[in-house]
């Protein structure tokens, strides 16, 4: 099978291939940085023209482009607190604060460097491992599936802000609109008055379009008078190749943040933005400063930007050994493989190496090109985008959220969602809910309501199966670990202090 | 416009030259498009199809309107618009009701498109559509991992009766034909198995290959490529299938059950005479098109073309079907 690797790079190195890898990469870092377009919505509008692509050619676009939406999404993140893609909200917590210091220019580059590595990570994975891990995946029934959104719902205590009560409304409310739409396993509607629009659930992205991109740009246009534009309009940029090597700091971040986006990329059903949630929430209880978190720490950037890019290539060994459309994207991509007649299998791999090998090069070549063409060239003129005046950029952003929001399914009703999902984002910001749960409670509730029915319809209503795999047992004792252990180190450091008061 | 208008309330001689042009406008219009059903197609044909980009009927889409293009004539252009949502639902809804002009097509799946009708509120029925031709044909199987206990479909059917409902077999979604043919194996061999919906035929798979169900019911296609890891036990079909020649139909091993999705194109009814016959021959030729056979054949796809009346009633068998399926087991 290596010998197939070798084989397939001459083909991928033909300057046609490379040219469709550069262009992806350009333009995955465009869309991504607009906020509304996401790289779904690239690759949907790239099939149509796939048909008379050599099919390296169209592949490569397809991994360019999502390689570059995963960190074009952390751009207006970080400069203006609205994620591009979902996968970008963890990216905001402390890119944006990092932006109002004036470090904004860091951020990026942190995020560029951390997204290449997460990418690289990804695609050598993707490379030597697809086989033996497709076979992790399968361990993963909806039992285990179940304890996996658990165990990243331990993620949300630090995610509930300071507010905790706020913080759980929050995260109510997303679990709420999780459960808009008929039940797959019943299928009885709920909460869609009728509506055929709502029968297959609210697409994430409207709701987070119209929480996230709304309110700010709504915020743009309220003060007219420039706001904190002294601190994010300078980027303090250094070249960065200057600013790599102190970065090299984050070393185990990064090392910690691309097996979890790997191991979550191949988790059947999952996504970018749970890896980013997961990782960021473990990097930050591995730091040595967690109450700096939140408030500008460069290694939450890095361990929300590695993760969120170690996911994609990952998420393409389910896509490809078994034909998982694990996200929005990899099912988009399954497309453009079977355009060319091109069925993902165990098959693949022996039937159509040559494509299915090179793909895998051109996902390591788009990695490695994020530094270059986002870090040296997109980062620099994005930034541009703050000196324009603040209500123009605030009618720019609601304009391009129109345009994508509508275009997921190509109807209005979506477009009136956003706006009332934008509303209840414009209250709850100046009411001080927080929205980190909103996007967790949505992500993770309703991947664990929906896996624990199936799992208890499995075992015909006996919580016993639960526990039955040595997956889950593991998992149940990860997740016992976890949350425990904070009260144990503080039930001791409690007995410690009373004694030596004794 | 507005300039017409005002001329209407200035001068009354005005007014009736501008009606005389307006008139002679319409006419012109009228009379303009009375050769266009000879020059039928003379703009874009939009295949509305209710999917997402990518998705296994929007690349059938894409393909076949290719060849479609080619049978029309050279200035033919099929246009794919992706009409998402409730399961397919939206985008039949819309065909059923857009203009019958021949520009406005759509896929069609059987037998979800008809299931819908009963499960639910919908805006349309089987004497909606001017039916132009089924594309594909791909039956329905039913399948377990290599490492099952059970080789044959006496094995799988003994097993579920020594403890009914025990066996879960893993379907795509409710009201499809993988929802039918667990249905319907159920109801000829009087027993009862463990219904899992998941969210699509993958997802299903995977839980299969997995081991964390029994037994999966899926369409033949869906079994391709894994002949290492699934074993198909039967194929719901009169005939065995190319694609899987050495499996046993249902019928051979004594059940005589048959579900499998069909995927076509209809149109909104009420299409023009000369539109419908011109597209029903375009659909009639593409049988015989051994260049769609083999690319169809590559996505793991039967060409299977079933024009006009044939396709029509089929519709209606399998709109029966899924109402006595629905009445026998009301599944919501």
């Amino acid at each position: 099978m290596y010998g197939n690797l070798i084989d397939a790079l001459p083909a991928v190195l033909s300057l046609g291939n490379l040219a469709a890898v550069v262009i992806g990469v350009i333009a995955g870092i465009c869309v991504g940085a607009l906020p509304g377009l996401s790289a779904t919505m690239a690759i949907s509008v790239l099939i149509p023209f796939t048909f008379g692509m050599d099919p390296l050619v169209a592949l490569g676009m397809m991994a360019g482009i999502y390689n570059g939406a995963m960190y074009g999404g952390s751009i207006p993140a970080v400069l203006l607190r609205i994620p591009g893609t979902p996968a970008a909200v963890a990216t905001s917590f402390d890119g944006y604060p990092m932006a109002q210091q004036g470090r904004g220019g860091y951020a990026l580059q942190v995020a560029v460097v951390s997204s290449a590595i997460g990418g690289i990570v990804s695609a050598l994975v993707l490379m030597l491992l697809a086989p033996p891990l497709a076979k992790v995946t399968l361990l993963f029934g909806p039992t285990e599936i179940f304890w996996v959104a658990v165990f990243g719902m331990s993620a949300i205590v630090f995610l509930l802000g300071g507010d905790v009560l706020k913080g759980l409304i929050s995260a109510a409310f997303g679990v709420f609109v999780s459960l808009v739409g008929a039940d797959t396993i019943t299928g009885a509607e709920r909460y869609t008055f009728g509506h055929l629009e709502l029968l297959d659930g609210i697409n994430i992205v409207v709701l987070l379009v119209g929480l996230y991109a709304l309110p700010p740009a709504i915020g743009l246009l309220e003060e007219v008078r420039d706001f904190d534009t002294q601190n994010t309009g300078r980027l303090n940029t250094t070249s960065i190749w200057k600013a790599m090597p102190g970065m090299l700091r984050y070393w185990k971040t990064w090392v910690r943040s691309s097996v979890i986006g790997v191991f979550v990329g191949i988790l059947p059903g999952a996504g970018g933005s749970m890896a980013a949630f997961l990782s960021y929430n473990e990097a930050r209880r591995a730091s040595r400063n967690p109450e700096e978190w939140g408030k500008g720490e460069p290694e939450g950037v890095a361990a929300s930007e590695t993760s969120n890019n170690a996911d994609t290539a990952a998420a393409l060994i389910p896509a490809l050994t078994l034909g998982i459309p694990g996200t929005a994207v990899a099912a988009v991509m399954l497309g453009g493989l079977l355009i060319h007649g091109l069925q993902p299998g165990p098959m693949l791999f022996r039937d159509n190496p040559g494509i299915v090998f090179g793909f895998m090069w051109q996902f390591l070549f788009a990695a490695v090109l994020l530094i270059f063409l986002g870090g040296a060239l997109a980062t620099n003129s994005f930034a541009q985008v703050l000196r324009l005046p603040r209500p123009l950029l605030g009618a720019i952003i609601i304009a391009l959220v129109f345009i994508g929001v509508y275009s997921i399914n190509g109807r209005l009703f979506d477009v009136y969602l956003m706006l009332g999902f934008g509303l209840i984002g414009y209250f709850m910001d100046k009411l001080k809910f927080p929205l980190p749960p909103v996007v967790l409670g949505l992500i993770l509730g309703g991947f664990a309501e929906q896996n624990l029915r199936l799992a208890l319809r499995i075992g015909g209503g006996d919580w016993s199966i639960l526990a039955a795999s040595p997956t889950a047992k593991i998992l149940i004792a990860m997740i016992l670990l976890v949350v425990l252990a904070p009260l144990f180190s503080r039930w001791l450091r409690a007995r410690k202090t009373s004694r030596a008061a004794a | 416009m507005l300039k017409t208008l005002d001329a209407v309330r200035d001068v009354s001689t005005q007014a009736t030259r501008a009606l005389a042009a307006i008139a002679l406008a319409t006419l012109a219009l009228a009379a303009s498009s009375l050769p266009a059903f000879a020059a039928f197609p003379d703009k874009p044909i939009e295949v509305v199809v209710g999917y997402s980009a990518g998705g296994g009927t929007d690349v059938l889409a894409r393909v076949v309107g290719k060849y479609l293009e080619r049978e029309l004539g050279e200035d033919a252009s099929v246009v794919v618009k992706n009409q998402p949502g409730a399961g397919g639902q939206i985008g039949f809804t819309r065909v059923a009701t857009a203009k019958a002009d021949g520009y406005t097509l759509g896929t069609f799946n059987l037998p979800a498109a008809m299931a819908m009708t009963y499960d639910r509120k919908a805006a349309y029925d089987v004497d909606s559509f001017d039916y132009l031709a089924n594309v594909v044909h791909d039956p329905n199987t039913l399948v377990v991992g290599k490492q099952s206990p059970y080789h044959t479909l006496d094995d799988l059917i003994e097993a579920a009766r020594a403890q009914p409902g025990s066996l879960s077999v893993a379907l795509s979604a409710l009201g499809g034909n993988d929802h039918f043919s667990a249905l319907l194996l159920a109801a000829a061999t009087d027993t009862q198995f463990n219904l899992i919906p998941f969210n699509g035929a993958s997802m299903a798979r995977t839980a299969l290959l997995g081991g964390h169900v029994a037994v999966g019911t899926m369409a033949l296609s869906q079994t391709i490529g894994f002949d290492d890891e699934l074993r198909v036990l039967a194929v719901l079909d009169d005939k065995r299938s190319p694609f899987a020649p050495d499996v046993p139909t249902a019928k051979e091993q004594g059940y005589a059950i048959e579900m499998g999705s069909y995927r076509g194109f209809v149109a909104p009814k009420g299409l023009p005479d000369e539109i419908k016959t011109r597209l029903r021959a375009a659909f009639a030729a593409l049988a015989d098109n051994t260049a769609l056979r083999d690319e169809l054949a590559a996505q793991g796809n039967a060409l299977d073309i079933r024009v006009g009346d044939d396709y029509r009633a089929l519709a209606k068998v399998q709109s029966e079907t899924a109402k006595a399926l629905w009445q026998q087991h009301p599944w919501k």
